[in-house]
C-alpha cells in the first residue's frame, strides 16, 4: 500500500480503514503478489515460489495476508458469449429476493426504474417476524443518539456509526412503508409500535418510540410477508426471475458493474444488464461449510436453520473488487420457538445438555451459544423452573406465560398448537426432577445433583458459583417442574462487504465500485460484535427493510 | 425423456406407499423402481461420465404442484410444499436413487418423523 493511500485511510473513518487494512480483497492479494515479486528480485532466484503464489491467486481468493488460498471462493470461469442464450436490459438488477431485496426492488420501481429480481430459489425466502424502526415524530434526538450509542456498544464499538445512524434516522419511514405496501399485497401484518420493545427499557430518559412491523403470528412469518410484498411489487412492474441464481457480475473496462450472468436450472446462461446498478442482497454463507469455518470457526458444531446460503454474493462482490470484512464475523443464534420468546432472557436455572449449571443466567440468550460451542452441547441448553414460577419471576424482565398459556409450547400436551411452529416447540412438564431430566435429554443424576446445589445456593441467598443476584435465584422445590429445551441454531450471519453510507461497495483503495450496491446480511459495517444484539427486537429485519428501501430509491435516481 | 405418461404411474406408486405409511426395512432402492418402469441411465444422466442430474430431470415426469396437492393432507406436514422451497424442493434432498432415501426435514424439525420412499 502506498504512503498516499495510507494517509487517505487515516483521514477516513476508523471502521473503513480497519476493513481496508485487514479485510479480504482481490486487490490486496495482487499488492501482496507484487511485493513478493519484489522480494524475488532482491534475493534472486526464487521465481518459482512467486509464480506458484500468482497461479494460486488467479484460481482462488486469498486470505488477507496472502498466505492461504480460499478454495471456497474460486475465480469464476469465463462464460463465452455463445453460451449466453438470452440478454435483457433493465435499469436495476437485484440479486436475491428476501427481506432487503424485495423492498429494494419495489422502492426502485416506485422511483421509476425498470427492475429485475434474480432469485436462486423457486420462491421469495425470508425468516423471522419482527422488523423495527424509529418513529422519529415521537423521539427526542438525544434519545435516538442514546440508542445509537447503545447499538454501537452492543457491537463492541466495531461497527460503522454512519450506517447505524442511517438506520436510526430512516427506519421508521421505511418500516411504515413496508407495512403499507405489504398490506396492499395481502400480507398478515400489523404495527406493534413500541409495545414489544422490552429491551430498551431504562436505556434513555429521552423519548424513544418505534414502528415495529410484525408478520405473524407463527407459523406465518416475514417469508410469507415478503412473498405478499413481492406480489405487490410485481403489480408495480417488477420482474421476478425465479430459479435463476446469479453466477457472475459483468464489469466494463473501468471495473464498473454493468450486469449479471445467471444460470437457469437447465444449465443455460442468461445476461441481465443493469443501466443504473446491481444491488446484491443474497444473504449469508452459513451453508458454505469451508467459508463458515474460515470466517467464524465458533460455528463448527451448530445446526443451520437456513438452506442454500452459500455466500454467492460474497464471491461475486469479491471478484468484482469488493472487500470482505476481516475474520471474526457477527453471528445470530437463538431459539424463539421452543418456549415463549418473551421468557428467553429470564434468568431461570439453566443447564447444559448433560444437566450441569454452566452460566450466570442473567446472560442473554443471544450470547448463550458461546458456552455451548462444543460437539456435545452443540447449542443445546434448558431453562428450568418449578410450579411457583409465576410468583418467583413476576418482577423479572420479559413476560411470563402462565401454566395454561405455556401449553402451546408443550408437544406432550393435547392443547391445539396455535401461533407456534408445532415441529419446533420443546417445553416439558414433569412431576419429578428425574422425569424432567429425561424429557430434556439430560443425565438425570447430573441434573438432580445440579438442581440440589442450586437450591442450596438459593436457600443461602448467595450464588457462590456464578454470582447471580439474589432476587434472580428461584429454587426448584414444588412440582410440577418445567423445562424449556432451547436449541441455539444459526439464524443468520451478519457481517459482509465493505460499503459506504449509500450501500455502494468499496474497493481495496476505499473507492466506490461503479454500479455495485450491497444490502441485507451481505452488507458489512452495521454490526461488529461477537453476536447479534437483541436490544431492539427486530433490528435485523428493520435494517434489511431500511437499507433496501433507501438503496432502491438511491439507485433508481442515479 | 420418453414416457410422460409415466407421471401418473409413478405418482400413484408414491401415493400407495404414502397411504401404507411405512416401508419395510428391506425396501428396494428407487433406482430399481425406475428401472422396472423401463427407464435407463441416460434418461436422467445426460452425459458421460455420469453427471449429477439436475432436478429438472425429475420434473420431466413428476409434476411437483400436483404432488403437493396429493400430499396436502399429510398428517405430519406437507413435505412437497414448504416455506423453504415452495413446491420445488430438490427431490434429491430426500429421494435418493442409488442409496437409501432420507428424512431431510427431520434433521431440524423435531417430530417430523417422515418415511421417505
Amino acid at each position: 500500500m502506498s504512503k498516499k493511500n495510507m494517509q487517505n485511510q487515516n483521514e477516513s473513518d476508523l471502521y473503513t480503514s480497519h476493513v481496508l487494512q485487514n479485510g479480504i480483497s482481490r486487490r490486496r492479494f495482487l499488492t501482496g503478489a507484487a511485493a513478493s515479486t519484489g522480494a524475488v528480485a532482491l534475493t534472486g532466484g526464487l521465481a518459482s515460489t512467486a509464480a506458484t503464489a500468482a497461479t494460486k491467486g488467479s484460481e482462488y481468493a486469498m486470505s488477507s495476508d496472502g498466505g492461504a488460498s480460499l478454495e471456497f471462493m474460486p475465480k469464476p470461469k469465463p462464460i463465452a458469449d455463445k453460451d449466453i442464450v438470452s440478454t435483457q436490459t433493465f435499469d436495476v438488477v437485484v440479486v436475491g429476493a428476501g427481506a432487503s431485496g424485495v423492498p429494494a426492488a419495489l422502492s426502485a420501481a416506485e422511483n421509476g426504474a425498470n427492475v429485475a429480481v434474480l432469485q436462486k430459489q423457486a420462491i421469495v425466502v425470508s425468516q423471522g417476524n419482527t422488523g423495527s424502526g424509529l418513529d422519529l415524530s415521537k423521539c427526542d434526538k438525544a434519545g435516538v443518539e442514546a440508542l445509537v450509542n447503545r447499538l454501537m456498544a452492543d457491537s463492541a464499538h466495531r461497527c460503522h456509526p454512519d450506517l447505524v445512524r442511517e438506520w436510526a434516522y430512516n427506519s421508521g419511514e421505511a418500516v411504515a412503508w413496508v407495512i403499507d405496501r405489504a398490506k396492499k399485497g395481502g400480507a398478515q401484518v400489523q404495527n406493534q409500535y413500541s409495545k414489544v420493545q422490552h429491551g430498551i427499557r431504562g436505556l434513555t430518559e429521552y423519548k424513544l418510540n418505534f414502528h415495529t412491523s410484525y408478520f405473524g403470528p407463527k407459523p406465518y412469518t416475514t417469508g410469507d410477508g415478503m412473498r405478499a410484498l413481492a406480489k405487490y411489487a410485481e403489480k408495480q412492474g417488477v420482474n421476478f426471475f425465479f430459479n435463476m441464481p446469479a453466477q457472475q457480475l459483468i464489469q466494463d473496462k473501468s471495473g464498473n458493474v454493468i450486469g449479471v450472468i445467471a444460470q437457469s436450472r437447465d444449465g443455460k446462461y442468461h445476461k441481465y444488464m443493469a443501466k443504473k446498478g446491481v444491488i446484491l442482497s443474497s444473504g449469508d454463507y452459513q451453508n458454505n461449510k469451508d467459508m463458515c469455518n474460515f470466517f467464524i470457526p465458533d460455528l463448527k458444531n451448530f445446526e443451520r436453520k437456513q438452506m442454500d446460503r452459500t455466500g454467492d454474493g460474497f464471491a461475486m462482490a469479491y471478484w468484482a473488487g469488493g472487500v470482505i470484512e476481516p475474520i471474526g464475523h457477527t453471528k445470530m443464534l437463538h431459539d424463539f420457538d421452543a418456549g415463549p420468546a418473551s421468557m428467553c432472557d429470564m434468568p431461570f436455572l439453566a443447564v447444559n445438555r448433560k444437566g450441569e449449571r454452566f452460566v450466570n443466567e442473567t446472560t442473554a440468550m443471544s450470547l448463550m451459544n458461546n458456552y455451548l460451542r462444543d460437539e456435545e452441547n452443540a447449542g443445546h441448553y434448558s431453562q428450568v423452573f418449578d410450579s411457583e414460577y409465576m410468583t418467583r419471576a413476576k418482577d423479572w424482565p420479559g413476560k411470563l406465560y402462565d401454566p395454561e398459556q405455556i401449553k402451546i409450547y408443550m408437544p406432550e400436551d393435547p392443547t391445539p398448537k396455535k401461533n407456534v411452529y408445532p415441529s419446533q416447540i420443546n417445553t416439558y412438564k414433569a412431576d419429578t426432577l428425574e422425569e424432567l431430566a429425561v424429557k430434556l435429554e439430560c443425565d438425570p443424576k447430573i441434573f438432580t445433583a445440579n438442581v440440589k446445589r442450586y437450591n442450596e445456593l438459593c436457600k443461602k441467598g448467595q450464588d457462590d458459583d456464578f454470582g447471580k443476584p439474589v432476587n434472580k435465584m428461584a429454587p426448584l422445590l414444588k412440582p410440577p417442574f418445567y423445562g424449556i429445551h432451547r436449541r441455539m441454531r444459526i439464524s443468520t450471519l451478519c457481517s459482509g462487504m465493505l460499503v459506504n453510507k449509500h450501500h455502494q461497495a468499496l474497493d481495496a483503495d476505499g473507492k466506490p465500485i461503479g454500479g455495485l450496491f450491497v444490502i441485507g446480511n451481505l452488507g458489512g459495517g452495521f454490526y461488529g460484535g461477537v453476536d447479534y444484539p437483541l436490544t431492539v427486537f427486530g433490528l435485523s429485519l428493520g435494517r434489511c427493510y431500511t437499507f433496501g428501501y433507501l438503496t432502491g430509491k438511491h439507485v433508481a435516481n442515479l | 425423456m420418453k414416457q410422460l405418461t409415466l407421471k401418473n404411474i409413478v405418482l400413484s406408486l408414491a401415493l400407495s406407499v404414502f397411504a401404507a405409511g411405512a416401508f419395510s426395512a428391506d425396501k428396494p432402492l428407487l433406482e430399481s423402481v425406475h428401472k422396472d418402469l423401463g427407464l435407463t441411465c441416460k434418461d436422467c444422466h445426460s452425459s458421460k461420465p455420469f453427471n449429477e442430474p439436475p432436478v429438472t430431470a425429475c420434473f420431466e415426469c413428476h409434476d411437483t404442484k400436483e404432488l403437493a396437492k396429493e400430499t396436502a393432507d399429510h398428517p405430519i406436514t406437507n413435505p412437497h410444499e414448504n416455506r423453504h422451497f415452495g413446491t420445488e424442493t430438490n427431490c434429491n434432498y430426500c429421494h435418493h436413487q442409488h442409496k437409501e432415501s432420507e428424512n431431510y426435514c427431520g434433521s431440524c424439525h423435531l417430530r417430523f418423523k417422515l418415511v421417505t420412499p
